[in-house]
């Protein structure tokens, strides 16, 4: 187990500049997500972490010791692909054995802690066979059971659930969740799915070219989102974003004139999310343009003066039909302000009245 | 009116009857014109290797009879269909598999009967016999050519031995060679390395031939004219661009993540290449070895004019020099044998390793 810290890590092949400089600190035993669109560097953190790239600039701490140069096998790493890269020619043993090999760990306590880390995923029934007799959530699990025989210090994810069905990801979702709390591993998952991050992480770091957007529990970043971007990136679906202007102390959207408290820069993107966003008797009014019923929860797209904004309704039965007249309210305290120029959050800026055009 | 009405249901049911027929007509007659035409293109192959079995197994010392020939024609030909047919209709493996042994013994019966005596190996005196050519010399009178005497001729085995070498020698590098070369180029980048993979593809679509003189030349300036050795390394530099090419698409195939899985289990990068990677490319490796093996087993041009003395002889040089001197209406038998000897290696070969060399089309490909 380790604490893990990126001090100013700088990473550029050649001329491309993917990350300018990350400051990260994960304490032992924590759940940490890096999230972000692809080529955001969250997948060339996670190499450097394992020792596969090393870093053009910074300081990488394992337990407060700089670790840039020391090779990968050195590392104690635990790492899981998203196509799980177990060694074909070797069985599930072998796979699971594997890292052990390298150890000089003597050969009975070898075979138990293969044993171990078997039961511990579940699949001690499957020892002999070869990865391709797996289906997808075998071969996870095998992988995870390689990656943790080594009792590393720090275990990586990458996609992990990617190539899993629906179904099964859920699964594996918790089990992975509680495995690790169980064993106190500190553990990094790397992925672009936010409702990946946001369940199993107890910190999530949202990343975008290169730079670190937000860190904070999934809470923080779905309530509170410092920027633009990771307002737009968590939550499904999406945040409805509308853009504004100030005059004279109103917020001027669309059609629609809104009061608001705090000082505004001139332009700014509103943020409401969809199942922030109600039906009422007095609110803005609009046409429902679409109905998306899904399950628990139904989806409107309405039209409006400020144009077209998400609604979420609880229930499946679809109370408003397509070009039914609504109306929509909203709680002030909900309403996320962003300076569009800098992408940033206003944070003392609000509506100053519940939603109503 | 009668077009406007449906038909009843009985008449329906023919109607559809009369289609299924129809299909199952086509597909029959489909299948024959494939089995067909296979025939007809495969019978150009065959008959001269038949031909060639044959003589060697029967023809008598100066005649070209092909009484022979002509017998077991049409003794193997109608058992061939027999068995062909019913293999096709058998109605279980068991049935299947009983008939058609049958139909082989009564075949290799009435073989024995109608043509038995008539077999021999005197053709392949030539493995046992150093003094093999004398007998013909006594029947049919020394040869006229005054190049090429008996005493010429050194003992097959050392021919053999000679393609063994040159051929198993050549393989071991090329194969070897090839894969460090074909992972490296697969896995590092470094420069110039797309116009090299281009150039070597170059290099293989440049017919050999041209090379023969400067080679000579080459080979006569560093010692190893009429050397085994000096031929195997031509042999090598001639085989081993394509075979690097063809490694490259093998390792090209497996996943680099497979092999950082093993940096991170602990494995330096060497044992990650021998423990991880290169089990995955074993079948590569395979069909590489088969090829130039074969390639180096069948080489001719090259052995006829980089080899000399007599005890430098390969196999091909053997055959070549063997046909030279009884080919004129002498002793097919031993020209025969003598191929059918040379060609067995390379035919147990192509079919113990046939799975490996349909999949390095399929990775070559990958390219």
């Amino acid at each position: 187990m380790a604490r893990i810290e990126f001090r100013h890590i700088e990473k550029r092949f050649g001329d491309v500049m993917v990350i300018p400089d990350m400051n990260i600190d994960i304490p032992d035993g924590e759940f940490v997500a890096l999230l972000g669109p692809s080529g955001c560097g969250k997948s060339t953190s996670l190499f450097m972490l394992a020792g596969v790239y090393l870093p053009t600039g910074g300081e990488l701490l394992f337990d407060g010791h700089r670790v840039n140069e020391v090779e990968a096998r050195d590392r104690n790493v635990g790492i899981v692909f998203q196509a799980y890269a177990l060694y074909p020619h070797m069985t599930v043993r072998e796979n699971i054995m594997f890292p052990l090999r390298f150890k000089k760990v003597p050969p009975d306590e070898a075979r138990a802690r293969v044993l171990e880390a078997a039961e511990l995923v579940q699949v001690s029934e499957l020892m002999d066979r070869r990865p391709s007799q797996l289906s997808g959530g075998q071969q996870q699990r095998v992988a995870l059971a390689r990656a943790l025989v080594k009792q590393p210090q720090l275990l990586l994810l990458d996609e992990p659930l990617s190539n899993l069905d629906a179904t099964l990801r859920l699964t594996m979702r918790s089990e992975i969740k509680s495995l690790q709390r169980r064993l106190g591993v500190t553990t990094i998952l790397v992925t672009h799915d936010q409702i990946e991050a946001t369940t199993m992480a107890d910190r999530v770091i949202c990343m975008n070219k290169g730079e670190i957007e937000q860190i904070g529990s999934p809470d923080d970043l779905y309530l509170r989102p410092n920027t633009l971007f990771v307002a737009g990136f968590i939550g499904s679906p999406p945040i409805n974003l509308v853009d504004g202007q100030a005059e004279n102390g109103h917020l001027r959207a669309g059609e629609g004139t809104f009061d608001v408290t705090g000082s505004l820069p001139r332009r700014v993107t509103v943020g409401l999310r969809a199942e922030h966003m109600r039906f009422g008797d007095a609110g803005m009014p609009g046409r429902v343009r679409q109905v998306e019923p899904m399950g628990r929860e139904t989806l409107y797209e309405v039209d409006t003066d400020i144009g077209t904004i998400r609604v979420l309704e609880a229930g499946s039965t679809a109370a408003h039909r397509i070009d039914g007249q609504v109306k929509i309210a909203f709680d002030r305290g909900d309403t996320l302000i962003f300076d569009s120029d800098t992408g940033r959050l206003v944070p003392d800026a609000h509506f100053a009245a519940n939603g109503s055009a | 009116m009668v077009a406007t009405t449906l038909p009843e249901t009985s008449d329906a049911q023919s109607h559809w009857d009369a289609l299924a027929a129809k299909a199952r007509w086509q597909n029959r007659a489909k299948n024959i014109s494939l089995f067909a035409f296979l025939i007809a293109v495969s019978v150009p192959i065959i008959v001269p290797y038949f031909w060639l079995v044959t003589l060697a197994f029967s023809a008598s010392l100066g005649g070209t009879d092909t009484e022979v020939l002509w017998a077991s024609i049409f003794i193997l030909v109608p058992a061939l269909i027999v068995l062909w047919a019913w293999a096709a209709i058998a109605n279980s493996r068991q049935n299947a598999v009983i008939g058609c042994g049958v139909i082989s013994i009564a075949t290799a019966v009435i073989y024995a009967i109608l043509i038995g005596d008539k077999l021999h190996l005197n053709g392949f005196r030539f493995l046992v016999d150093p003094n093999f050519n004398t007998q013909n010399e006594s029947i049919v009178g020394a040869q006229n050519n005054p190049g090429f005497s008996v005493a010429t001729f050194p003992s097959v085995w050392r021919a053999a031995g000679n393609s063994l070498f040159v051929a198993g020698a050549q393989t071991l590098i090329v194969t070897m060679v090839g894969s460090l070369a074909g992972y490296y180029i697969s896995r590092f980048k470094f420069p110039l390395r797309a116009s090299m993979l281009r150039s070597m593809l170059v290099l293989h679509a440049f017919p050999t031939m041209t090379l023969i003189v400067p080679l000579f030349v080459v080979l006569w300036f560093i010692g190893l004219l009429d050397s085994l050795w000096g031929v195997m390394f031509v042999l090598v530099g001639i085989e081993l661009p394509f075979a690097v090419f063809i490694m490259k698409g093998f390792f090209d195939a497996v996943p680099w993540e497979v092999e950082m899985s093993a940096l991170a289990d602990g494995a330096t990068r060497r044992q990650a290449f021998v423990k991880v990677v290169l089990p995955q490319v074993t079948n590569g490796m395979i069909a590489v070895a088969v090829f130039s093996f074969i390639r180096g087993w069948e080489e001719y041009i090259f052995m006829l004019t980089f080899l000399i003395k007599n005890s430098n002889w390969t196999m091909s040089l053997y055959l070549f020099f063997i046909t030279e001197e009884n080919s004129l209406g002498i002793d097919f038998g031993l020209v025969s044998a003598v191929s059918v000897f040379y060609v067995i290696p390379s035919l147990v070969l192509y079919t113990v390793a046939q799975k490996y060399l349909l999949q390095m089309s399929v990775a070559g490909v990958k390219g």
